[in-house]
């Protein structure tokens, strides 16, 4: 099992997260490119041209992937790619010195990224805009972490040949990433690809292929804003108002998180790294060229090999394009060196970053999910560790070598399809030989194999059809000014990545695995260049009707990445497979062989795990680190004045005795309560006693149990006691006149009750806490409520709450919270404590049982949920992609205990995540990626489980492929993520300008793309349509907005709903469903368990549509409002409200009579299907228009006009404006 | 004071039921304890002694083996024996009974983990001095506990063929390996956790 110690885990390095997170965050955001009008010929038109040949890379080795592009190139290209294949990997492996070549390149490559990124920009210094450098770093580290060199060596000499025999001026098509830079730098095409080619095939160690291209450019032009990654700076065209303020905002946007979550591993191996770093850096920006001795004395000799690499490749490909290149290339030899220094720099900051990770509980759950072999994990596996050494000197001819070989199990990726007719090809072993001597890592000798296989694949692969389609529907530009109805009547649905069919078949539902962009782009310039953000949302642990559950022996996992097989690994043959994620080949084991679905025998891709993109395994011993725990749940009620008044008691503890069988446990589970107001009260709930006993501590300063046991008791031996007590406890306090709250206090002593087991602590509390550890102040001023200009205290008040999370997740308890509070009570302190132990929030504001009665069914729905859902305990979940993408900034309720190591004390089915991504080393040798969520938790049942989810995507070349790709609502919900998190670290309105540039920037970006743009119109393509409307939806969002009066707590808790919810909810919360349901028919309905239920369309959010005569019904996913209009016919009011006339109808209706009436059954019928499709049963209000309570329904027209906000018109108007400066 | 308790099948080592480590409190950490516990299950075979008591620092293991079954427990190194003893004896009927027929059939680790709340009961009761007294049993049953074979879990780890009473230890290896064993403990803790 275990791996060799210090073996480079490819996956760690792929894993290694920016520290920045600014690549993908600040293509997100940053100000648009305006270099790329240039580009704005190739239209799509060009574009697609350009696909195929970067496609027939791909396409040759993946059959299935490539998916619709057809065309001959890949077979034009196969040819070229033999011979160069060969001459590629003689040159690499069988030569030392050329090994020694790539890192040179690497280097110039990188520092002239760097002068991209900060040198025009001078704007930007080190210390004051830490964001700047975050897009250069990181795509900087990207090349460094692994060692991707050999691969985009070899990228390189498939894409020539393919690139020049298809056309000259598209050169740049081979290199996705490249292109980019290309096209947008006045100077000619021609030259610059021959420039880069010669570097890239010189395989830099750190392996970015499009840094290189850039390089070049660069030089010559010294403004150009190549690369997105800096953009706003050095962009010549003049872009939204300040670029350089949006920049920052941007950046910081992304970058805040990221620190915090810097991967634990780091600090130790790389601080050399990093003071080598900080050395470079200040040098760095100032001027790259100069520089870096230190860090690079080598590049003089790899120089050298360099040119030879180059010539080799020439001559292979396009012998005259690329003699150019060449000429070029001594130019760069001078920026070469300031590359290492990014690289470095990044590392420095991820390990400065580390810090606040640290685990209360050090590597044992990491081991136990298994990112690494535990042995590896110390040393290096979880950092990215493997790096480190190559960086930090190039020179030395040995150190180049071994990136080297990890980067070479990358191109196993051309097995990719899994199943397809491919994989025989990259059996054939015919440079097994080879091995290089000096490497240790042990996916090296597979290289060598691969290369053969990969000619042969093409050569297999040529003869495939892909289809190739004119435009896809989602590029249709749509005029968004001019379309008036831009809202679809149907609801939208996650676009389907464009896969092969067996592919598509195979892959994860997008309900628990979606990607913002579901063609991913080839590169970080790329992604740069459509300025549209780049992370999944997540939904692991939803409600499944069918999973398949598995049960074996062994859990066949990646030897080096640890990734669980899955439909997308290739089978290279019956006894091994190659992972998708890494590549590393591994052996089947023999019990896979066998297929007991089938009980047949050889078959292994037949076995479920690769049929399934999720699945379930049953859990060996290894994946515990103790015996599974009991499901143990604690109480902590306030029972303060205040909360007695409230009345919630009554129905909490009636919910709890109709619920307490359907607790999910098994004969262990166990129970308790602790209630406090000035002093801490405890029940004995020991078998055996006639009745609770009530124990009251009052010293709250050093509180203690009063008994050691007999607090949290077995459910079932001590049920009568139980029930004795939660008969007793709503009236236990009814004549209080304790107004103090002991929050704090009393959940330290809920901390120590739990710790010996873990669990989940369910906190009420109605009020600020006001006595003891952790009480607060009031800190929200009304009269602020309705400003436009600063929201203040947005953020915790004290660290109390978020370091007793801390503590209960170290001893894997969750803490939820219930907040039922009519005043101010500090939500955003007092969150902290369910944020970081990975619990959840409900909040309910103006809560009393009896003057409000529909909060009071909102609780009681809520808490039968939330008592009988599903609920894992001591969980963790690590999410693992392809190598060559990376994980920064994870969003949700959770900690983070290394890199990439979520610790969930608590999962539950309606948590949600998401987590953002940035491309580290361009993607050019795979045309598939892949995505893999592992969540490793304990059942209710004392079963250890681990659910694994993937998914696969498309890589792309083109920016039109990244355009025609993009799902907006994930794409939205990942933009609501980031500006919560940017709210709080910066501002409100940092958040909402960023929100405002993303549209502008990716608009923009999208406009300059096209052929016949025109200024005057504000173009998108189809699948962007929405995205105007939708932000302008956030921006009217609770959470957001300005200049409506707003209650501190309520947005604060609509930031928490942001964060923790997934996709599908988070949705509604943003953009509601509007129906007109006064005349619904049975036309287009569908049938479900014999109900017919009505499909209304979609109206859009705007008073416009809202007729007098109508009867509209909005749905905001917790909450559905029916409006009635004033000339509503009585005929609707009568069969479905049950009421003569619109007079009649009460002002608080909550509920649909059950009438026998044609209109009424389909109305009730289509609610009643609508709140199906949730968990959380939503309350239903019946508005009458005119009455008060219409302000909230009309809240949610965001299409509409408010004083403090734009119409959608209006926003588009502005936005376009904002293009145009 | 009896800190874990662990049930495992000799044949594979597959831990069947365990009681939670109650005794964070006090800062003890059982981790260690624990994976040993678990690489000796594994080293366990059918010719290893049926009652044994392996010494740990200042913690004792004692364990017994009835019908394929291992009771394992781990006691402060003061623990009366055969207090220990009884109590493993006392698990052993009730577990026997309750899921004795189903332990070769099952497959996944701590199936019968809901016997814990068994364990529990039963350990506060020998935890429990005053209720000790009743245990008259003990007195009588187990004179012979003086004869049990006793050892020390780390020879034992080491030794590869565990307990099997033939195993020769050269005394020279011996010192080298118990000079050493701390980190070849670790390493293979490790190794396994996988």
């Amino acid at each position: 099992m275990s791996a060799p110690a210090g073996s480079p885990h490819p996956v760690a390095s792929a894993r290694i997260p920016p520290m920045f997170g600014g690549a993908a965050t600040s293509g997100a955001v940053a100000p648009t490119d305006p270099s790329l009008a240039p580009h704005q010929q190739n239209g799509p038109a060009q574009s697609q041209m350009q696909v195929p040949s970067g496609y027939g890379l791909h396409h040759q080795n993946y059959i299935a992937s490539s998916g619709h592009y057809s065309q001959g190139p890949g077979k034009m290209t196969s040819l070229p790619l033999d011979s160069q294949c060969d001459d590629y990997y003689s040159g690499l492996y069988a030569v030392p010195t050329q090994n020694v070549m790539p890192p040179s390149t690497a280097n110039q490559q990188a520092g002239a990224q760097q002068i991209y990124g900060r040198g025009p920009p001078a704007p930007h210094l080190v210390g004051s805009t830490p964001g700047s450098f975050q897009g250069a770093a990181s795509s900087a580290s990207h090349l460094h972490t692994s060692a991707s060199q050999p691969y985009s060596s070899f990228v390189n000499h498939y894409s020539s040949p393919a690139t020049y025999s298809a056309n000259s001026s598209i050169a740049s098509q081979g290199f996705p990433s490249t292109c980019g830079h290309y096209a947008t730098s006045a100077v000619s095409n021609a030259a610059y690809p021959s420039v880069s080619y010669p570097s890239l095939p010189a395989g830099d160690p750190y392996g970015q292929m499009f840094t290189s291209p850039n390089a070049p450019t660069v030089r010559p032009v010294k403004d150009h804003p190549f690369s997105g990654q800096n953009t706003a700076i050095g962009h010549p065209l003049p872009l939204p108002p300040p670029p350089s303020q949006q920049h920052h905002q941007q950046q910081s946007l992304s970058g805040y998180n990221t620190s915090s979550w810097s991967p634990s591993g780091l600090p130790p191996t790389n601080d050399s790294l990093t003071r080598n770093h900080t050395g470079s850096l200040s040098v760095s920006a100032t001027n790259p060229t100069s520089t870096d001795s230190s860090s690079s004395a080598v590049p003089p000799n790899v120089h050298l090999p360099k040119s030879s690499p180059v010539v080799s490749t020439a001559v292979s490909g396009a012998p005259s394009s690329r003699m150019p290149p060449t000429a070029h290339h001594p130019v760069e030899p001078v920026t070469s060196v300031t590359q290492p220094s990014d690289l470095l720099q990044q590392k420095g900051v991820d390990s400065s970053s580390t810090t606040s990770s640290a685990s209360p509980m050090p590597n044992s759950y990491e081991a136990l999910e298994g990112g690494s072999y535990p042995d590896v994990l110390s040393s290096s596996a979880s950092s990215p560790a493997p790096d480190p050494a190559p960086e930090p000197d190039p020179a030395p001819v040995p150190a180049p070598a071994t990136p080297q070989p990890s980067k070479m199990a990358k191109p196993f990726g051309y097995g990719y399809p899994a199943l397809q007719p491919g994989y025989q090809n990259a059996t054939t072993p015919l440079h097994s030989g080879v091995q290089p001597s000096g490497s240790v890592y042990s996916g090296f000798q597979q290289c060598p194999q691969q290369y053969p296989g990969v000619s042969q694949l093409s050569s297999s692969l040529g003869g495939l059809s892909l289809q190739s389609s004119p435009q896809p529907e989602s590029l249709r530009p749509v005029n968004l000014t001019q379309e008036r109805n831009i809202l679809p009547t149907a609801p939208v649905w996650a676009p389907v990545p464009n896969l092969n069919l067996d592919l598509k078949k195979l892959n994860c539902s997008p309900d628990s695995f979606r990607c913002t962009l579901t063609n991913i782009p080839q590169t970080q310039a790329l992604l740069n260049k459509a300025k549209l953000p780049l992370g999944l949302l997540l939904h692991p642990f939803r409600d499944l009707t069918q999973l398949p559950v598995i049960t074996s022996n062994t859990i066949v996992r990646c030897r080096s990445c640890r990734t669980y097989i899955n439909p997308f690994v290739s089978f290279i043959d019956q006894r091994r497979w190659k992972c998708n994620l890494c590549y590393r080949v591994n052996d089947v084991p023999e019990e896979f062989m066998y297929n007991p679905l089938t009980r047949s025998y050889g078959e292994p891709h037949k076995r479920p795990e690769v049929q399934n993109s999720t699945v379930e395994f049953i859990a060996s011993s290894d994946y515990m680190l103790r015996p599974p725990q009991p499901a143990v749940y604690l109480f902590v009620l306030d029972v303060s004045h205040n909360a007695v008044e409230a009345g919630y008691l009554t129905i909490l503890c009636q919910s709890l005795l109709e619920n307490l069988d359907k607790l999910p446990g098994d004969s262990r589970t166990r129970i308790g309560f602790v209630t406090f107001d000035s002093t801490i009260h405890f029940y004995n709930l020991q078998e055996g006693l006639s009745q609770p006993q009530m124990l009251i501590v009052s010293d709250i300063d050093d509180v203690f149990l009063p008994t050691p046991d007999s607090l949290l008791v077995n459910l079932y031996e001590s049920k009568e006691l139980i029930r004795d007590l939660l008969n007793a406890l709503p009236n236990m306090f009814t004549n209080t006149r304790e107004t103090h709250s002991a929050l704090g206090p009393a959940l330290q002593a809920a901390f120590k009750l739990m710790s010996p087991t873990g669990g989940r602590v369910s906190v009420f509390q109605t009020q600020l806490p006001s006595l003891g550890a952790g009480l607060l102040q009031s800190r929200e001023d009304p009269n602020q409520r309705s400003s436009t200009k600063v929201v203040q205290h947005l953020g915790p008040a004290t660290d109390f709450y978020k370091k007793l999370a801390l503590d209960c997740s170290g001893q894997q308890t969750a803490v939820d919270l219930f907040l039922l509070s009519s005043q101010y009570s500090d939500l955003a302190s007092l969150a902290c404590m369910s944020k970081y132990s990975a619990g959840c929030i409900y909040y309910y504001p103006s809560f009393h049982c009896i003057h409000n009665p529909s909060q009071a069914e909102k609780l009681q729905k809520d808490l039968k949920r939330y008592l009988t859902r599903k609920i894992g305990f001591e969980a963790v979940m690590r999410i693992r992609c392809t190598k060559g993408l990376s994980m920064h900034t994870f969003h949700g309720n959770f900690f983070v205990r290394s890199t990439d190591l979520l610790s969930l004390a608590n999962i539950n089915p309606d948590a949600g995540f998401a987590v953002q991504l940035s491309i580290e080393e361009s993607l050019t040798d795979t045309s598939l990626v892949c995505f893999q969520t592992a969540l490793l938790y304990t059942s209710s049942k004392g079963e250890r489980r681990i659910r694994v989810h993937t998914l696969c995507l498309p890589v792309v070349s083109s920016l039109a492929d990244v355009y025609a790709g993009v799902d907006v609502q994930a794409a939205i919900c990942l933009l609501a993520n980031m500006a919560v998190d940017r709210s709080v670290s910066s501002s409100l309105s940092d958040a909402r300008d960023a929100l405002v540039n993303a549209v502008v920037d990716s608009l923009s970006a999208y406009g300059s793309t096209i052929s016949n743009f025109q200024h005057s119109a504000l173009i998108a393509p189809n699948s962007l349509k929405l995205f105007p409307l939708y932000v302008l939806a956030l921006l009217k969002q609770k959470a957001f907005r300005t200049g409506t009066s707003t209650r501190l707590d309520d947005r604060v808790y609509a930031m928490c709903q942001i964060k923790s919810q997934p996709l599908v909810h988070l949705m509604k919360m943003i953009h509601p469903n509007l129906y007109r349901i006064d005349r619904l028919t049975d036309e287009g309905a569908i049938h479900v368990n014999d109900r017919v239920v009505p499909q209304p369309p979609l109206q859009k959010l705007s008073a416009e549509k809202l007729t007098r005569e109508g009867a509209f019904l909005m749905d905001c996913g917790s909450v559905f409002y029916i409006w009635i209009g004033k000339g509503c016919e009585n005929n609707f009011i009568e069969d479905v409200l049950g009421c003569p006339n619109f007079a009649s109808i009460p002002q608080k209706m909550t509920h649909l009579p059950e009438l026998d009436t044609l209109s009424s059954e389909r109305t009730r019928s289509f609610i009643t299907w609508l709140r199906d499709s949730r968990p959380l049963s939503p309350v239903l209000h019946v508005v009458k228009d005119e009455s008060p309570a219409k302000t909230e329904f009309f809240q949610h027209l965001i299409e509409d006009r408010t004083e403090a906000a734009f119409s959608y018109y209006e926003f588009l108007l502005h936005i376009q404006q904002q293009i145009c400066k | 004071m009896v800190l874990l308790t662990m049930i495992a099948r000799v044949a594979d080592g597959l831990p069947l039921a365990a009681s939670m480590q109650e005794d964070e409190q006090s800062g003890r950490d059982l981790q260690q304890y624990q994976s040993q516990a678990k690489q000796l299950f594994r080293k366990l075979n059918e010719q290893s002694p049926t009652r044994c008591t392996l010494e740990a620092g200042a913690m004792t293991f004692h364990y017994i083996i009835e019908q394929g079954v291992c009771y394992l427990v781990l006691c402060e190194a003061a623990f009366p024996k055969k207090l220990a003893f009884a109590y493993l004896e006392d698990l052993h009927s009730e577990f026997d009974e309750q899921h004795g027929k189903k332990v070769p059939t099952v497959s996944r680790p701590y199936s019968f983990i809901e016997f814990d709340t068994f364990i529990q009961k039963t350990k506060k009761l020998y935890i429990d001095s005053r209720a000790r007294r009743n245990l008259g049993s003990i007195n009588t049953e187990l004179q012979d506990v003086q004869r049990i074979m006793v050892a020390n879990i780390e020879e034992v780890l080491q030794r590869g063929e565990a307990l099997s009473g033939s195993a020769e230890i050269d005394t020279l290896n011996q010192k080298k390996y118990s000079s050493e064993s701390p980190t070849f403990n670790k390493q293979h803790f490790l190794s396994y956790l996988g």
